[in-house]
Protein backbone atom coordinates (compact mmCIF):
# COMPACT_ATOMS: atom_id res chain seq x y z
CA UNK A 1 0.00 0.00 0.00
CA UNK A 2 1.09 3.54 -0.81
CA UNK A 3 1.83 6.48 2.12
CA UNK A 4 -1.15 7.55 1.20
CA UNK A 5 -3.07 4.79 2.05
CA UNK A 6 -1.29 3.58 5.09
CA UNK A 7 -1.69 7.56 6.38
CA UNK A 8 -5.51 7.30 5.44
CA UNK A 9 -6.29 3.96 7.59
CA UNK A 10 -4.06 5.86 9.97
CA UNK A 11 -6.28 8.65 10.47
CA UNK A 12 -9.45 6.15 10.10
CA UNK A 13 -8.70 4.55 12.80
CA UNK A 14 -7.74 7.69 14.70
CA UNK A 15 -11.38 8.89 13.43
CA UNK A 16 -13.03 5.52 14.58
CA UNK A 17 -12.85 6.67 18.12
CA UNK A 18 -14.94 5.01 20.87
CA UNK A 19 -16.81 2.56 18.19
CA UNK A 20 -13.23 1.97 16.99
CA UNK A 21 -12.06 0.35 20.51
CA UNK A 22 -15.61 -1.18 20.99
CA UNK A 23 -14.96 -3.23 17.99
CA UNK A 24 -11.24 -4.10 19.20
CA UNK A 25 -12.76 -4.93 22.32
CA UNK A 26 -15.20 -7.14 21.52
CA UNK A 27 -12.73 -8.73 18.93
CA UNK A 28 -10.28 -9.10 21.98
CA UNK A 29 -12.78 -10.43 24.67
CA UNK A 30 -14.14 -13.38 21.44
CA UNK A 31 -11.19 -14.32 20.52
CA UNK A 32 -9.47 -15.05 23.87
CA UNK A 33 -12.46 -16.48 24.96
CA UNK A 34 -12.46 -18.70 21.93
CA UNK A 35 -8.36 -19.67 22.56
CA UNK A 36 -9.50 -20.22 26.38
CA UNK A 37 -12.15 -22.98 24.90
CA UNK A 38 -9.65 -24.41 22.35
CA UNK A 39 -7.49 -25.02 25.34
CA UNK A 40 -9.81 -26.20 27.44
CA UNK A 41 -10.85 -28.85 24.95
CA UNK A 42 -8.00 -30.27 23.85
CA UNK A 43 -6.95 -30.49 27.59
CA UNK A 44 -10.11 -32.43 28.00
CA UNK A 45 -9.74 -34.44 24.82
CA UNK A 46 -6.04 -35.30 25.93
CA UNK A 47 -5.88 -35.76 29.40
CA UNK A 48 -9.43 -36.63 30.33
CA UNK A 49 -11.13 -38.67 27.23
CA UNK A 50 -8.04 -40.21 26.17
CA UNK A 51 -7.97 -42.15 29.52
CA UNK A 52 -9.76 -45.76 30.02
CA UNK A 53 -9.96 -47.57 26.79
CA UNK A 54 -10.06 -50.33 27.31
CA UNK A 55 -13.73 -51.08 28.60
CA UNK A 56 -14.15 -51.48 32.07
CA UNK A 57 -16.83 -52.53 33.96
CA UNK A 58 -17.16 -50.70 37.72
CA UNK A 59 -19.93 -52.42 40.24
CA UNK A 60 -20.74 -50.24 43.54
CA UNK A 61 -20.96 -52.64 46.21
CA UNK A 62 -22.67 -52.03 50.03
CA UNK A 63 -19.41 -52.77 51.74
CA UNK A 64 -16.10 -53.69 51.22
CA UNK A 65 -16.34 -57.39 51.92
CA UNK A 66 -19.70 -57.25 49.83
CA UNK A 67 -17.02 -56.02 47.10
CA UNK A 68 -14.50 -59.34 47.88
CA UNK A 69 -17.27 -61.30 47.61
CA UNK A 70 -18.39 -59.93 44.37
CA UNK A 71 -15.10 -60.39 42.65
CA UNK A 72 -14.97 -64.28 44.09
CA UNK A 73 -18.35 -64.19 42.28
CA UNK A 74 -16.82 -63.19 38.81
CA UNK A 75 -14.19 -65.33 38.93
CA UNK A 76 -16.28 -68.43 39.45
CA UNK A 77 -18.93 -67.11 36.95
CA UNK A 78 -16.82 -65.76 34.08
CA UNK A 79 -13.56 -67.63 33.92
CA UNK A 80 -10.59 -65.54 32.28
CA UNK A 81 -11.78 -62.17 33.10
CA UNK A 82 -10.15 -60.13 35.32
CA UNK A 83 -11.90 -58.85 38.43
CA UNK A 84 -10.42 -56.86 40.95
CA UNK A 85 -11.97 -55.25 44.35
CA UNK A 86 -11.23 -52.27 45.11
CA UNK A 87 -11.77 -50.53 49.11
CA UNK A 88 -12.90 -47.23 49.46
CA UNK A 89 -9.11 -45.91 50.24
CA UNK A 90 -7.80 -47.58 47.20
CA UNK A 91 -10.55 -46.17 45.06
CA UNK A 92 -9.55 -42.55 46.52
CA UNK A 93 -5.49 -42.95 45.89
CA UNK A 94 -6.40 -44.33 42.49
CA UNK A 95 -8.83 -41.52 41.05
CA UNK A 96 -5.85 -39.26 42.59
CA UNK A 97 -3.78 -41.02 40.29
CA UNK A 98 -5.85 -40.77 37.28
CA UNK A 99 -6.87 -37.02 37.85
CA UNK A 100 -3.46 -35.40 39.72
CA UNK A 101 -4.57 -31.99 38.74
CA UNK A 102 -7.02 -33.00 41.43
CA UNK A 103 -5.24 -35.26 43.35
CA UNK A 104 -5.21 -32.37 46.35
CA UNK A 105 -9.29 -31.58 46.48
CA UNK A 106 -9.82 -35.74 46.32
CA UNK A 107 -7.11 -36.79 49.17
CA UNK A 108 -8.63 -33.80 51.78
CA UNK A 109 -12.18 -35.98 51.09
CA UNK A 110 -12.78 -38.19 53.87
CA UNK A 111 -12.30 -41.99 52.82
CA UNK A 112 -16.46 -42.76 53.43
CA UNK A 113 -17.24 -40.59 50.98
CA UNK A 114 -15.46 -42.71 48.09
CA UNK A 115 -17.60 -46.68 47.10
CA UNK A 116 -16.10 -50.07 47.46
CA UNK A 117 -15.74 -51.30 44.10
CA UNK A 118 -15.59 -54.28 41.83
CA UNK A 119 -13.81 -53.48 38.93
CA UNK A 120 -13.80 -55.90 35.82
CA UNK A 121 -11.73 -55.77 32.58
CA UNK A 122 -14.23 -57.40 29.75
CA UNK A 123 -13.67 -57.39 25.99
CA UNK A 124 -16.32 -55.12 24.23
CA UNK A 125 -18.56 -58.25 23.19
CA UNK A 126 -18.82 -59.11 26.68
CA UNK A 127 -19.60 -56.12 28.41
CA UNK A 128 -23.24 -56.03 28.06
CA UNK A 129 -23.39 -59.80 29.52
CA UNK A 130 -20.97 -59.01 32.18
CA UNK A 131 -23.32 -56.08 33.05
CA UNK A 132 -26.57 -57.39 33.21
CA UNK A 133 -24.80 -60.01 35.68
CA UNK A 134 -23.80 -57.59 37.90
CA UNK A 135 -26.76 -55.25 38.36
CA UNK A 136 -28.58 -58.52 38.78
CA UNK A 137 -26.29 -59.25 42.31
CA UNK A 138 -28.62 -57.72 45.46
CA UNK A 139 -25.44 -56.57 46.44
CA UNK A 140 -24.27 -54.47 43.87
CA UNK A 141 -26.21 -50.75 44.01
CA UNK A 142 -24.85 -49.57 40.29
CA UNK A 143 -22.83 -50.72 37.49
CA UNK A 144 -21.50 -48.53 35.61
CA UNK A 145 -19.63 -48.98 32.19
CA UNK A 146 -16.03 -47.10 31.63
CA UNK A 147 -17.94 -46.44 27.29
CA UNK A 148 -21.04 -45.40 28.90
CA UNK A 149 -19.30 -42.88 31.13
CA UNK A 150 -16.96 -41.75 28.64
CA UNK A 151 -19.39 -41.20 26.51
CA UNK A 152 -21.96 -39.36 28.63
CA UNK A 153 -18.50 -37.26 29.54
CA UNK A 154 -17.87 -36.95 25.71
CA UNK A 155 -21.25 -35.78 24.85
CA UNK A 156 -21.10 -33.26 27.83
CA UNK A 157 -17.78 -31.71 26.66
CA UNK A 158 -19.23 -31.76 22.90
CA UNK A 159 -22.26 -29.36 24.29
CA UNK A 160 -20.78 -27.17 26.10
CA UNK A 161 -18.08 -26.42 23.91
CA UNK A 162 -20.99 -25.70 21.25
CA UNK A 163 -22.44 -23.20 23.82
CA UNK A 164 -19.05 -21.43 24.28
CA UNK A 165 -18.29 -21.62 20.23
CA UNK A 166 -21.77 -20.08 19.55
CA UNK A 167 -20.88 -17.33 22.37
CA UNK A 168 -17.77 -16.94 20.55
CA UNK A 169 -19.47 -16.66 17.04
CA UNK A 170 -22.13 -13.92 18.19
CA UNK A 171 -19.17 -11.82 20.23
CA UNK A 172 -17.43 -12.44 16.04
CA UNK A 173 -20.82 -11.08 14.49
CA UNK A 174 -21.25 -8.23 17.03
CA UNK A 175 -17.83 -6.95 16.24
CA UNK A 176 -19.13 -7.05 12.44
CA UNK A 177 -21.44 -4.98 13.35
CA UNK A 178 -19.45 -2.75 15.15
CA UNK A 179 -17.05 -2.47 12.34
CA UNK A 180 -19.77 -2.27 9.94
CA UNK A 181 -21.15 0.78 11.63
CA UNK A 182 -17.70 2.12 12.39
CA UNK A 183 -17.16 2.05 8.65
CA UNK A 184 -20.34 3.04 8.03
CA UNK A 185 -20.05 6.37 9.69
CA UNK A 186 -16.67 6.92 8.30
CA UNK A 187 -17.84 6.42 5.23
CA UNK A 188 -20.66 9.31 5.57
CA UNK A 189 -18.25 11.59 7.24
CA UNK A 190 -15.88 11.29 4.10
CA UNK A 191 -18.62 11.67 1.78
CA UNK A 192 -17.61 14.85 0.03
CA UNK A 193 -13.71 13.87 0.16
CA UNK A 194 -14.84 10.39 -1.61
CA UNK A 195 -16.69 12.39 -4.37
CA UNK A 196 -13.69 14.80 -4.54
CA UNK A 197 -11.63 11.76 -4.49
CA UNK A 198 -13.71 9.68 -7.42
CA UNK A 199 -13.56 13.57 -9.67
CA UNK A 200 -9.90 13.77 -9.29
CA UNK A 201 -9.54 9.47 -10.85
CA UNK A 202 -9.91 7.24 -7.86
CA UNK A 203 -10.96 3.90 -8.25
CA UNK A 204 -13.35 2.49 -6.17
CA UNK A 205 -10.86 0.25 -5.34
CA UNK A 206 -8.55 2.96 -4.35
CA UNK A 207 -11.78 4.62 -2.30
CA UNK A 208 -12.57 0.83 -0.76
CA UNK A 209 -9.04 -0.35 -0.14
CA UNK A 210 -8.20 1.75 3.17
CA UNK A 211 -11.46 1.19 4.62
CA UNK A 212 -10.98 -2.37 3.98
CA UNK A 213 -7.57 -1.78 5.74
CA UNK A 214 -9.02 -0.12 9.02
CA UNK A 215 -11.86 -3.17 9.79
CA UNK A 216 -9.01 -5.66 9.02
CA UNK A 217 -6.62 -3.78 11.30
CA UNK A 218 -9.07 -3.23 14.35
CA UNK A 219 -10.00 -6.63 14.16
CA UNK A 220 -6.42 -7.58 14.22
CA UNK A 221 -5.64 -5.95 16.81
CA UNK A 222 -8.27 -7.24 18.52
CA UNK A 223 -7.31 -10.78 17.92
CA UNK A 224 -3.95 -10.07 18.85
CA UNK A 225 -4.67 -8.54 22.10
CA UNK A 226 -7.09 -11.88 22.82
CA UNK A 227 -3.70 -14.23 21.78
CA UNK A 228 -2.24 -12.50 24.80
CA UNK A 229 -4.70 -12.29 26.78
CA UNK A 230 -5.14 -16.31 26.08
CA UNK A 231 -1.16 -16.36 26.34
CA UNK A 232 -1.65 -15.32 29.65
CA UNK A 233 -4.42 -17.23 31.10
CA UNK A 234 -3.15 -20.13 30.17
CA UNK A 235 0.15 -19.49 31.96
CA UNK A 236 -2.40 -18.77 35.00
CA UNK A 237 -3.93 -22.00 34.41
CA UNK A 238 -0.63 -23.82 34.31
CA UNK A 239 -0.09 -23.63 37.96
CA UNK A 240 -3.01 -25.33 38.69
CA UNK A 241 -2.67 -27.47 36.04
CA UNK A 242 0.60 -28.30 34.57
CA UNK A 243 -0.39 -29.76 31.74
CA UNK A 244 -2.43 -27.33 30.18
CA UNK A 245 -1.09 -25.71 27.01
CA UNK A 246 -2.13 -23.50 24.33
CA UNK A 247 -1.85 -24.75 20.96
CA UNK A 248 0.50 -22.84 19.55
CA UNK A 249 -1.16 -22.27 15.93
CA UNK A 250 -4.27 -20.85 17.97
CA UNK A 251 -1.86 -17.88 18.45
CA UNK A 252 -1.63 -16.71 14.40
CA UNK A 253 -5.23 -18.02 14.31
CA UNK A 254 -6.99 -15.97 17.07
CA UNK A 255 -5.74 -12.42 15.24
CA UNK A 256 -6.53 -13.88 11.85
CA UNK A 257 -10.25 -14.13 12.61
CA UNK A 258 -10.25 -10.94 14.10
CA UNK A 259 -8.73 -9.74 10.99
CA UNK A 260 -11.82 -11.40 8.85
CA UNK A 261 -14.13 -10.35 11.16
CA UNK A 262 -13.23 -7.01 10.90
CA UNK A 263 -12.66 -7.22 6.78
CA UNK A 264 -16.22 -8.66 6.76
CA UNK A 265 -17.85 -6.14 9.10
CA UNK A 266 -15.81 -3.33 6.47
CA UNK A 267 -17.14 -5.16 3.34
CA UNK A 268 -20.81 -4.55 4.52
CA UNK A 269 -20.17 -1.28 5.90
CA UNK A 270 -18.90 -0.28 2.27
CA UNK A 271 -21.94 -0.70 0.92
CA UNK A 272 -23.31 2.52 1.78
CA UNK A 273 -20.63 3.97 -0.68
CA UNK A 274 -22.10 6.22 -2.87
CA UNK A 275 -22.11 5.12 -6.55
CA UNK A 276 -20.69 7.36 -10.01
CA UNK A 277 -23.62 8.88 -11.67
CA UNK B 1 -10.36 17.08 -28.63
CA UNK B 2 -13.84 17.85 -27.19
CA UNK B 3 -16.85 17.65 -29.35
CA UNK B 4 -20.61 18.57 -28.11
CA UNK B 5 -23.70 17.34 -30.16
CA UNK B 6 -26.97 19.13 -29.24
CA UNK B 7 -26.26 18.52 -25.27
CA UNK B 8 -28.92 19.47 -23.20
CA UNK B 9 -29.19 19.35 -19.31
CA UNK B 10 -32.23 19.89 -16.93
CA UNK B 11 -32.06 20.19 -13.07
CA UNK B 12 -35.78 19.55 -11.99
CA UNK B 13 -37.35 20.81 -15.41
CA UNK B 14 -35.14 23.77 -15.61
CA UNK B 15 -32.97 23.67 -18.44
CA UNK B 16 -29.49 24.55 -17.27
CA UNK B 17 -27.98 24.05 -21.03
CA UNK B 18 -30.25 24.09 -23.81
CA UNK B 19 -28.96 22.04 -27.25
CA UNK B 20 -24.89 23.01 -27.20
CA UNK B 21 -23.27 22.05 -30.08
CA UNK B 22 -19.35 23.06 -30.43
CA UNK B 23 -15.71 21.21 -30.65
CA UNK B 24 -12.43 21.83 -29.13
CA UNK B 25 -9.21 20.86 -31.15
CA UNK B 26 -6.56 19.66 -29.27
CA UNK B 27 -4.34 22.18 -28.16
CA UNK B 28 -6.84 24.92 -28.31
CA UNK B 29 -6.70 27.40 -25.42
CA UNK B 30 -10.99 28.26 -24.81
CA UNK B 31 -12.46 30.92 -22.61
CA UNK B 32 -16.10 29.84 -21.63
CA UNK B 33 -17.52 33.11 -20.38
CA UNK B 34 -21.39 34.24 -19.57
CA UNK B 35 -22.68 35.75 -16.62
CA UNK B 36 -24.04 33.60 -13.15
CA UNK B 37 -26.52 30.64 -14.51
CA UNK B 38 -25.65 31.05 -17.45
CA UNK B 39 -24.60 26.87 -17.38
CA UNK B 40 -20.82 27.65 -17.67
CA UNK B 41 -20.28 24.62 -14.81
CA UNK B 42 -22.74 22.53 -15.60
CA UNK B 43 -21.26 22.85 -19.27
CA UNK B 44 -17.53 21.80 -17.45
CA UNK B 45 -19.43 19.21 -15.65
CA UNK B 46 -20.40 17.36 -18.36
CA UNK B 47 -17.08 17.17 -19.67
CA UNK B 48 -15.34 15.77 -16.86
CA UNK B 49 -18.44 13.15 -16.26
CA UNK B 50 -19.66 14.30 -12.74
CA UNK B 51 -23.09 14.41 -14.40
CA UNK B 52 -24.32 13.25 -17.49
CA UNK B 53 -26.29 15.10 -20.38
CA UNK B 54 -30.34 14.28 -20.48
CA UNK B 55 -29.54 14.20 -24.15
CA UNK B 56 -27.28 14.62 -27.11
CA UNK B 57 -23.60 13.48 -27.36
CA UNK B 58 -20.20 14.91 -25.75
CA UNK B 59 -16.99 13.08 -26.91
CA UNK B 60 -13.85 13.92 -24.97
CA UNK B 61 -9.93 12.88 -25.83
CA UNK B 62 -11.98 9.83 -27.51
CA UNK B 63 -14.19 8.81 -24.75
CA UNK B 64 -18.03 8.82 -25.58
CA UNK B 65 -19.13 10.10 -22.32
CA UNK B 66 -22.28 8.50 -22.28
CA UNK B 67 -20.99 5.15 -23.01
CA UNK B 68 -17.67 4.91 -20.76
CA UNK B 69 -17.77 2.11 -18.69
CA UNK B 70 -18.07 2.10 -14.66
CA UNK B 71 -14.83 1.22 -14.61
CA UNK B 72 -13.27 4.08 -17.38
CA UNK B 73 -14.16 6.94 -15.62
CA UNK B 74 -11.73 6.92 -13.21
CA UNK B 75 -9.37 6.17 -16.59
CA UNK B 76 -10.55 9.04 -18.30
CA UNK B 77 -10.77 11.79 -15.14
CA UNK B 78 -6.54 11.19 -14.46
CA UNK B 79 -5.98 12.06 -17.98
CA UNK B 80 -7.11 15.43 -17.40
CA UNK B 81 -6.79 18.16 -14.94
CA UNK B 82 -9.41 19.91 -13.77
CA UNK B 83 -9.52 22.88 -11.33
CA UNK B 84 -12.95 23.62 -9.24
CA UNK B 85 -14.97 26.07 -8.52
CA UNK B 86 -14.99 25.57 -4.96
CA UNK B 87 -11.08 23.70 -4.96
CA UNK B 88 -12.65 20.58 -3.96
CA UNK B 89 -9.66 20.20 -1.77
CA UNK B 90 -9.11 17.11 0.45
CA UNK B 91 -9.60 18.93 3.91
CA UNK B 92 -7.65 15.91 5.75
CA UNK B 93 -4.44 15.97 4.06
CA UNK B 94 -1.55 18.69 3.65
CA UNK B 95 -1.19 20.48 0.43
CA UNK B 96 1.28 18.21 -0.38
CA UNK B 97 -0.50 14.82 -0.05
CA UNK B 98 -3.32 16.96 -1.74
CA UNK B 99 -0.90 16.72 -4.99
CA UNK B 100 0.83 13.77 -4.60
CA UNK B 101 -2.48 12.06 -4.00
CA UNK B 102 -3.81 12.19 -7.49
CA UNK B 103 0.43 10.73 -8.94
CA UNK B 104 -0.20 8.23 -6.27
CA UNK B 105 -3.43 6.86 -8.23
CA UNK B 106 -0.76 6.39 -11.38
CA UNK B 107 1.37 4.80 -8.86
CA UNK B 108 4.26 6.49 -9.53
CA UNK B 109 7.51 6.43 -7.39
CA UNK B 110 7.53 8.10 -4.18
CA UNK B 111 10.56 9.67 -4.70
CA UNK B 112 8.84 11.17 -8.32
CA UNK B 113 5.44 11.63 -6.40
CA UNK B 114 7.60 14.61 -3.99
CA UNK B 115 9.43 15.66 -7.01
CA UNK B 116 6.64 16.50 -9.07
CA UNK B 117 4.89 17.96 -6.55
CA UNK B 118 7.38 19.76 -4.88
CA UNK B 119 7.65 21.53 -8.68
CA UNK B 120 4.72 22.16 -9.16
CA UNK B 121 3.62 23.91 -5.82
CA UNK B 122 6.98 25.87 -6.26
CA UNK B 123 5.21 27.53 -9.57
CA UNK B 124 2.52 28.40 -7.43
CA UNK B 125 4.45 29.90 -4.21
CA UNK B 126 3.23 27.38 -2.11
CA UNK B 127 6.19 24.84 -1.47
CA UNK B 128 6.51 26.26 2.12
CA UNK B 129 2.89 25.41 2.47
CA UNK B 130 3.51 21.46 1.71
CA UNK B 131 2.50 20.19 5.41
CA UNK B 132 -0.03 23.04 5.92
CA UNK B 133 -3.97 21.63 5.91
CA UNK B 134 -6.51 22.96 3.38
CA UNK B 135 -8.49 24.56 6.30
CA UNK B 136 -5.03 26.64 7.22
CA UNK B 137 -4.59 28.68 3.80
CA UNK B 138 -6.17 31.26 2.53
CA UNK B 139 -8.96 31.23 -0.38
CA UNK B 140 -6.08 32.59 -3.13
CA UNK B 141 -3.41 29.57 -1.63
CA UNK B 142 -6.52 27.05 -1.50
CA UNK B 143 -7.33 27.93 -5.02
CA UNK B 144 -3.58 27.49 -6.28
CA UNK B 145 -3.15 24.26 -4.48
CA UNK B 146 -6.19 22.96 -6.49
CA UNK B 147 -4.60 24.90 -9.63
CA UNK B 148 -1.14 22.40 -8.49
CA UNK B 149 -2.95 19.50 -8.57
CA UNK B 150 -4.51 20.04 -11.42
CA UNK B 151 -1.27 20.61 -13.38
CA UNK B 152 0.87 17.89 -11.36
CA UNK B 153 -0.84 15.04 -13.11
CA UNK B 154 0.62 17.07 -17.15
CA UNK B 155 -2.43 16.11 -18.30
CA UNK B 156 -3.82 16.66 -21.97
CA UNK B 157 -7.06 18.62 -21.05
CA UNK B 158 -7.33 21.13 -18.25
CA UNK B 159 -10.70 22.17 -17.00
CA UNK B 160 -10.80 25.21 -14.83
CA UNK B 161 -13.85 26.69 -13.42
CA UNK B 162 -13.21 30.35 -12.46
CA UNK B 163 -10.06 29.42 -11.58
CA UNK B 164 -9.00 33.42 -10.62
CA UNK B 165 -12.39 33.86 -8.43
CA UNK B 166 -9.90 33.62 -5.48
CA UNK B 167 -6.83 35.70 -6.91
CA UNK B 168 -5.66 38.84 -6.91
CA UNK B 169 -5.28 40.22 -10.08
CA UNK B 170 -1.42 40.05 -9.97
CA UNK B 171 -1.98 36.25 -8.99
CA UNK B 172 -4.70 36.13 -11.91
CA UNK B 173 -2.21 37.56 -15.20
CA UNK B 174 0.27 35.32 -13.52
CA UNK B 175 -1.88 31.91 -13.79
CA UNK B 176 -3.35 33.12 -17.02
CA UNK B 177 0.12 32.86 -18.67
CA UNK B 178 0.90 29.79 -16.55
CA UNK B 179 -1.85 28.38 -18.10
CA UNK B 180 -1.45 29.55 -21.78
CA UNK B 181 2.20 28.32 -21.33
CA UNK B 182 1.14 24.92 -20.61
CA UNK B 183 -0.99 25.64 -23.75
CA UNK B 184 1.84 26.07 -25.87
CA UNK B 185 3.45 22.86 -24.73
CA UNK B 186 0.37 21.46 -26.45
CA UNK B 187 -2.39 20.71 -23.90
CA UNK B 188 -6.03 21.55 -24.72
CA UNK B 189 -7.34 23.70 -22.64
CA UNK B 190 -10.61 25.17 -21.07
CA UNK B 191 -11.42 27.77 -18.58
CA UNK B 192 -14.91 29.03 -17.57
CA UNK B 193 -14.56 32.58 -16.01
CA UNK B 194 -16.88 35.66 -16.15
CA UNK B 195 -13.84 38.53 -15.80
CA UNK B 196 -13.99 40.33 -19.26
CA UNK B 197 -10.57 41.88 -18.11
CA UNK B 198 -8.94 38.86 -17.97
CA UNK B 199 -10.20 37.70 -21.56
CA UNK B 200 -9.29 40.76 -22.92
CA UNK B 201 -6.02 40.90 -21.37
CA UNK B 202 -5.49 36.92 -22.86
CA UNK B 203 -7.18 37.13 -25.33
CA UNK B 204 -8.50 33.73 -26.93
CA UNK B 205 -11.41 32.04 -28.63
CA UNK B 206 -14.28 32.88 -26.54
CA UNK B 207 -17.36 30.75 -26.03
CA UNK B 208 -20.34 32.68 -24.51
CA UNK B 209 -23.57 31.14 -23.06
CA UNK B 210 -26.42 33.04 -21.69
CA UNK B 211 -29.36 31.08 -20.36
CA UNK B 212 -27.89 27.61 -21.28
CA UNK B 213 -27.63 28.52 -24.73
CA UNK B 214 -24.17 28.52 -26.64
CA UNK B 215 -24.87 32.80 -28.08
CA UNK B 216 -20.98 33.51 -29.43
CA UNK B 217 -18.11 31.68 -30.41
CA UNK B 218 -15.54 34.55 -31.33
CA UNK B 219 -12.11 35.44 -30.69
CA UNK B 220 -11.76 37.60 -27.40
CA UNK B 221 -15.05 38.92 -25.58
CA UNK B 222 -18.30 39.07 -27.26
CA UNK B 223 -18.80 43.13 -27.44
Amino acid sequence: MSRHGIREVRRQLVESGGAGVVAVVLVTVASAWGGALWTARDWVQRELLSRGRASTLVAVARTPADATALRDQVAAAFPGLSAAALAPRTVQEELSGWFPELSTVLLTLEEKSFPALVQVEVAPRQEEAVAAWLRARPDVTMVESSRAWQARLEQAVARLLAVGFAVTAAMLVGCCVVVLLVIRLLVLAHADEIAIMRLIGAHDGDIRRPYLISGAALGLLGGALGSALTAGAALLAHRALPTVAVAPWTYGALPVAGALAGTLGAVLGLASLPSEP
Amino acid sequence: MILLEAVTKNYNGRAALRGISTHVERGEFVYLTGPSGAGKSTFLRLLYRAELPDSGRIIVDDYELARLRHRDVAEFRRRLGVVFQDFKLLRRRTVGENVTFVLSLLALPEKEQQRRAYLVLKQMGLQHRVNAFPDELSGGEQQRVAIARALVLQPDLILADEPTGNLDPDRSHELLELLKTINYQGTTVVVATHDRALIEAHAARTLSLDHGRLVGDAWGPAA
